[in-house]
């Protein structure tokens, strides 16, 4: 008894680690502030997107970060429900907790794209389902409340039986919103780019890799016993799968690319959009921080160097945090691409332009929503039993 | 009959008459009786041109061959006066623009900025200037861009709050109050007649400088109301349609009053027509059914009710 009190008082795996994040997420609070109060008090004006433009960084965020929180909350409960990978089962709170502090930064970002965020509501009131936009916000509502439920059931360690519905439920769930996710994109028949039906199948796909890329992240951040058989399996298995999800993601991505730049494709505007990720002004964006940071590297370390504790926690680091490139490199290079030569300089104004690189104000306000999550994340990892427990616990 | 005799250049080389240009005469002939009519008592004229309008009989008499000898403008609004006499629902508005006769002046454009007191960042018919052919076969061209109207509009669907849609006649409309901001409908249009409102004002940061017409009188000006969907939208604050998209409407609140859209009467070179296709008789369908008709980007189905004469 006297050992697991010293246990309780000793500081949790990771401890130091929250009070860094929630530290950390006061400053960028601060930081992002006055870009946050700018947006709140100019609205759009401040921001770099334009009509011409008019999804940019906060509409690539918001992606990325529904990557990052459906792709790993897919593969977390296809493992633990259907594989029953009961090591993984083990760190549900963490996941759980992680995903809604994510889908909130994600919601929240995206409020700020609207021109009328006080509306929001008009999407229950007044709902198209013919609209994309109607079914992501549905879908992710519903999926706001059941991982409130799940998260809630799993802190108080009851319930079980619907903990296990729950995450059954969240299954073709998370699948629908992440589909829709890229239907978004994928309906735009204006935009031939986006305009495909493997676009929303390239989303599960991303999704999915970043996802894996996360659960290896917080499994080899925080698991509690980093010396354990279990702790090696786990994080073995976890690096192979994002390991592949990634290698299959860049293949089909690559073939799909060779068809559309082969003569054009038979579509010049598609191939002109593609050839601007590829050697536009940001190529370095795609070459150098996706395909060198966030696959190559990863990788590498996955099946190759995937015994280093250190080097595994830096490869699903980088892939986690890389992926942004790929929604950046998604939303950007096709709106910048003219649907009619000669309109942007048929009428001046900054935002009848065709010119977009993410402002000042934009970053600050993507700083203040990150701000918000670490410092939501860090208190919750310090407040909320969420950690996992060493296994003598 | 003086006036008939002084309209002699109508008639042919041989002496002879012909048919259209005897009818020409005539409506020119009436043109005239009906200014110096106007001189002598103007209130009087137009009262009784307002009545025409009221009881829709205004045209009514007068055969196709009469209203084709007058002015376009004035023909075009005849038979917009004729077609409001119809249902909504059996007009069909299409606007024809002669890429031949524009001369990238951009009347239409600052008419419209005008008529809609549209902020800074926000235009609906924007005049694209394009420059073709190799030196020295070199030609320039320019392209009037305004809403499309199309009858299969992209931006419709892609909505989720159903505060776009086609009306009766055939007009996308925006309902300002119902928009979230979302931005979908921009992405969704193959022709970027949609634009945000940002919410930016021509005088916010200039100086005022005492004697002069003065900033207050020109910020009075910007944020008086337009009369966009038949509503009254002043500029204040962030309110709409600060935030939303906005578009071209056709002139909607002008046409319900049986004036043309401002773009077709700011033409200076009569290079863009209006009126109703279904109308047989009417100046537009005559237009469209040249074989030097085109549409843009006709490829994606979405029928747009704008069309070009190249």
């Amino acid at each position: 008894m006297a050992q697991v009190v010293s246990e309780q008082k000793r500081p949790a795996a990771g401890f130091r680690l929250t009070d860094l994040i929630w530290i950390l997420g006061v400053v960028a609070l601060l930081i992002g502030a006055t870009g946050m109060l700018d947006r709140l008090r100019f609205g759009l004006a401040p921001a770099a997107i334009g009509s011409y433009v008019p999804w940019g960084l906060w509409v690539s965020f918001y992606d990325y970060l529904v990557w990052l929180e459906v792709g790993s909350l897919l593969l977390f409960s296809g493992l633990v429900y259907l594989a029953h990978n009961e090591s993984l089962a083990k760190i549900k709170p963490l996941v759980l907790f992680t995903g809604f502090v994510v889908l909130l930064m994600a919601l929240i970002l995206v409020a700020m794209d609207l021109g009328h965020f006080e509306r929001f509501w008009h999407v229950y009131v007044y709902a198209d389902f013919d609209s994309m936009i109607t079914w992501m916000v549905w879908l992710h509502t519903a999926y706001l409340i059941l991982l409130a439920a799940e998260l809630f059931l799993a802190l108080r360690g009851t319930g079980k039986g619907l903990l296990k519905v729950l995450g059954i439920v969240s299954l073709p769930l998370g699948l629908m919103l992440i589909l829709v996710s890229g239907s978004i994109f994928g309906v735009v028949a204006a935009r031939p780019l986006w305009n495909t039906s493997n676009l929303p199948l390239m989303f599960f796909i991303s999704a999915l890799a970043s996802g894996a890329s996360l659960l290896l992240l917080l499994v080899t951040v925080f698991w509690a016993d980093k010396q354990s058989e279990e702790y090696t399996r786990l994080t073995q298995r976890l690096a192979q799968i994002a390991g592949w999800l990634m290698l299959g993601g860049t293949f089909i991505a690559g073939v799909l690319a060779f068809t559309i730049l082969y003569q054009g494709g038979g579509n010049p505007q598609r191939a002109a959009a593609l050839q601007l990720i590829l050697a536009g002004p940001f190529w370095w964006s795609f070459w150098i921080v996706h395909i060198g940071l966030g696959v190559i590297v990863p990788v590498v370390i996955y099946f190759v160097f995937y015994k280093n504790r250190w080097l595994l926690m830096l490869g699903a680091a980088l892939s986690v945090i890389t992926f942004v490139a790929v929604t950046l490199n998604i939303v950007i290079p096709v709106l910048v691409t003219p649907e009619l030569e000669g309109l942007a300089e048929a009428y001046q104004h900054q935002k009848l332009s065709l010119d977009y690189v993410p402002n000042l104000n934009e970053w600050l306000v993507v700083t203040f929503v990150f701000g918000f999550g670490a410092l939501l994340y860090g208190l919750g990892l310090r407040f909320l039993p969420v950690l996992p427990k060493r296994a003598q616990e | 009959m003086a006036e008939q005799e002084k309209l002699t250049p109508h008639s042919t080389a041989s002496g002879a008459v012909s048919r259209r240009n005897f009818l020409g005469a005539l409506a020119a002939a009436g043109a005239v009786a009906a200014f110096e009519q106007l001189a002598a008592n103007p209130q009087a004229v137009l009262a009784a041109y307002e009545e025409q309008i009221v009881q829709g009989t205004l045209g009514q008499g007068r055969s196709s061959a009469d209203l084709k000898a007058l002015d376009v403008l004035e023909r075009m609004r005849l038979e917009l006066l004729r077609a409001l006499q119809k249902p909504a629902s059996e007009r069909r508005w299409v606007m024809v623009i002669d890429l031949r006769k524009c001369i990238g002046c951009h009347a239409c454009t600052i008419g419209c900025v005008a008529e809609n007191k549209l902020p800074p960042g926000v235009v609906y018919r924007p005049v694209i200037e394009e420059e073709f052919g190799t030196y020295p076969n070199v030609a320039r061209r320019f392209i009037p861009r305004p809403c499309m109207q199309c009858e299969n509009p992209p931006c419709v669907p892609v909505c989720p709050v159903n505060a776009t849609y086609t009306n009766a006649e055939g007009i996308v409309e925006m309902d300002y109050e119902r928009c979230i901001g979302c931005r979908y409908c921009l992405t969704a249009c193959p022709y970027s007649a949609r634009v945000s409102d940002f919410g930016f004002t021509y005088t916010e940061e200039l100086p005022v400088i005492q004697g002069l017409l003065g900033t207050a009188t020109a910020d009075d000006y910007e944020r008086a109301p337009n009369f966009e969907y038949g509503k009254q939208y002043a500029r204040q604050g962030r309110a709409s349609p600060v935030g939303n998209a906005r578009k071209c409407h056709f002139c909607q609140h002008r046409i319900l009053e049986g004036v043309l859209p401002a773009c077709v009467t700011t033409c200076i070179g009569r290079a863009t027509f209006f009126g109703d296709a279904n109308d047989p008789e009417s100046l537009v369908a005559e237009l469209i059914a040249r074989p030097n008709v085109l549409r843009l980007r006709e490829e994606l189905g979405t029928e747009p009710r704008v069309y070009y004469l190249k």
